[in-house]
């Protein structure tokens, strides 16, 4: 007779506090069932509140791990890109949150890690972090949403998009989206305490590959960015877009910090 | 139970102070050894601190009464199951985790709900019979789910973590249903833990033979006939908790706290064991995990509760 096997969670001896921080994090009953308890909620909170509603949903492809990349002028993004999507990928949409921020306390760990199902992103040196990516959507059917711009910005015009995003999907197939979120500034911008009731939209637009890219071709990432960056802003219903989006892009290029 | 009877009965004060009483003499002890004697005893100090948190929530269970107590040993054995599916790895099979957690939630409705024929609080017929219908209920998955591949395992897993950590374990919240209730549930916690520091203290002493040196190799003889002296003479000396046990009931009590309290040590370490682990977990720093922390109590609380029952009934 053979000896049964065992297979002990790799975590066995881990506090919670760890568990939680690490990633990628060992499936938990406990953690999903809140989870799914706050996102509902959160779902109607937004609609009911801010009136929350999504255009160009059908852009996404649901049948592939993909990114998600939008501006980011609001606590609000990372929820409202996830209650874009199907309550069924809850616990497969991963929001890449500052583990400088959003894993530095214990309370706010288990919120970014059970809430909002956060990606601990180390934005210091991101290379540990981009790996952890790059395994994310190696598996099937994962979602990563990303805030290229690293920051939320003060103005709410956004900002330049770090090179992370480019390195991440320089030469793959994973589809990346633009979403362009309108409304959040309004509605909480950094610094304020509580969010407002004004009306969240987002626009998702079409998916883009960069397959044909050369992987760590600096000039190339910083076009990606660009033109990741055009797209989003081309969403945008307030303002043109800035630049045109052909690729590769001549015109020069002004950053907002 | 509830928050004005506890404060009206002398037990739970009685309780109570010894708690702080041992806590205090207990703090001042290592603070005397650790800076008097300029003795290392860190590891001593994480268990003592992990004590400090883990009474307090005892007491105030059992003080906010019989529906907290009985809540309360409910997420301890949905808890301590879920150590035992992390160790493992039956976690990973959601059928079979849930099922036992909804078992586990039928123990504590059973053990709150009344009787409908004896009206009395806590369904004893069900409470006893709920195992049959747990299993059935996880045999059914993989009948249901048509799958055979590594399902003995998973059922049995399952089975065994059931009846030991949910429903054997179940009877300490089912002992809140007693009018004796206090004196019950304190002393075995007291008891419990008692033996457990007796045995560690008395190994240190007097040490001698390995007790099972296949299974918990810092375990000795020594500390074992430590821990069953006091066992035996803890009942004696609490006697005021159970003022109707006469003698063979005091020499009972002490015999299952005794050998029971280090059986339910023993079989966690087995456990660990076959599986190679250390702990069963990190919930309580100094103490690993929740399960642990209650293996004694696993063991002896039914056995306990079943001698009750067999001279006095529970109620």
């Amino acid at each position: 007779m053979d000896d049964w096997t065992y297979e002990p969670a790799p975590d066995l001896e881990q506090t919670v506090a760890e568990r939680l921080r690490a990633f990628p994090r060992q499936p938990d009953m406990a953690v999903y069932a809140l989870r799914g308890v706050f996102q509902t909620s959160l779902r109607a909170i937004l609609r009911a509140y801010n009136g929350f509603d999504v255009r160009g949903a059908e852009n996404l492809p649901m049948e592939e791990s993909f990114v998600m990349v939008s501006n980011h002028s609001s606590h609000l993004d990372a929820i409202c890109l996830l209650a874009s999507l199907p309550l069924s990928r809850m616990h497969a949409a991963f929001p890449a949150a500052a583990a400088d921020y959003f894993f530095a306390s214990f309370p706010r760990t288990v919120f970014s890690a059970i809430a909002i199902n956060g990606l601990p992103f180390d934005r210091t040196k991101g290379s540990g972090s981009l790996e952890s990516c790059r395994e994310l959507l190696a598996k099937p059917g994962r979602i990563l949403i990303l805030f290229p711009e690293g920051t939320r910005t003060l103005s709410g015009t956004p900002g330049r998009f770090r090179l992370g995003i480019a390195r991440l999907v320089a030469g793959t197939k994973t589809p990346v989206v633009p979403c362009y979120l309108s409304g959040a500034y309004e509605a909480w911008p950094k610094g304020a305490l509580l969010p407002r009731p004004r009306p969240l939209r987002l626009h998702i637009g079409q998916p883009r590959r960069f397959g044909d890219v050369t992987p760590g071709d600096r000039d190339a990432a910083v076009s990606i960015c660009m033109q990741l960056r055009n797209d989003v802003l081309a969403l945008s219903p307030e303002r043109a877009p800035c630049y045109p989006a052909s690729f590769p892009v001549q015109a020069p290029i002004e950053f907002h910090r | 139970m509830s928050p004005a009877a506890a404060l009206a009965s002398g037990v739970f004060l009685a309780y109570s102070r010894l708690a702080v009483i041992v806590l205090g003499g207990a703090g001042f002890l290592l603070f005397v050894l650790s800076h008097g004697f300029g003795k290392q005893i860190d590891s001593i100090w994480r268990t003592f601190r992990g004590w400090l948190v883990i009474l307090p929530i005892v007491l105030a269970c059992i003080f906010a009464g019989r529906g907290a107590t009985i809540v309360g040993v409910a997420l301890l054995a949905m808890t301590a199951f879920k150590e035992f599916a992390r160790a493992t790895g039956l976690y990973r099979d959601w059928w079979m985790t849930g099922a036992v957690h909804c078992g586990i939630i039928a123990l504590a409705v059973t053990s709150f709900v009344r009787d409908p024929w004896l009206d009395l609080p806590g369904w004893y017929g069900l409470f006893m019979a709920l195992p049959v219908y747990v299993v059935s209920l996880l045999l059914i998955i993989p009948i249901a789910r048509n799958q055979a591949k590594g399902q003995l395992q998973n059922t049995a897993l399952a089975i065994a973590a059931f009846v030991y950590l949910g429903w054997m374990f179940g009877h300490v919240g089912f002992l809140a249903n007693s009018p004796h209730a206090y004196g019950y549930l304190l002393f075995l916690v007291l008891a419990v833990a008692g033996t457990d520091v007796a045995a560690f203290t008395c190994g240190k002493l007097f040490g001698g033979r390995k007790l099972r040196d296949v299974i918990s190799p810092n375990k000795t003889w020594g500390g074992s006939i430590g821990a069953f002296v006091v066992a035996m003479i803890l009942p004696w000396l609490m006697r005021w908790s159970f003022p109707h046990f006469g003698p063979v009931q005091l020499l009972l009590t002490g015999v299952i706290v005794g050998v029971g309290g280090q059986l339910g040590d023993l079989t966690i370490s087995m456990i660990k064991r076959d599986i190679g682990v250390k702990d069963m977990g990190a919930l309580i720093p100094g103490h690993g995990g929740l399960l642990d922390r209650i293996d004694s109590l696993v063991f002896v609380a039914p056995l306990f509760f079943h001698m009750v029952r067999w001279y006095y009934d529970v109620y």
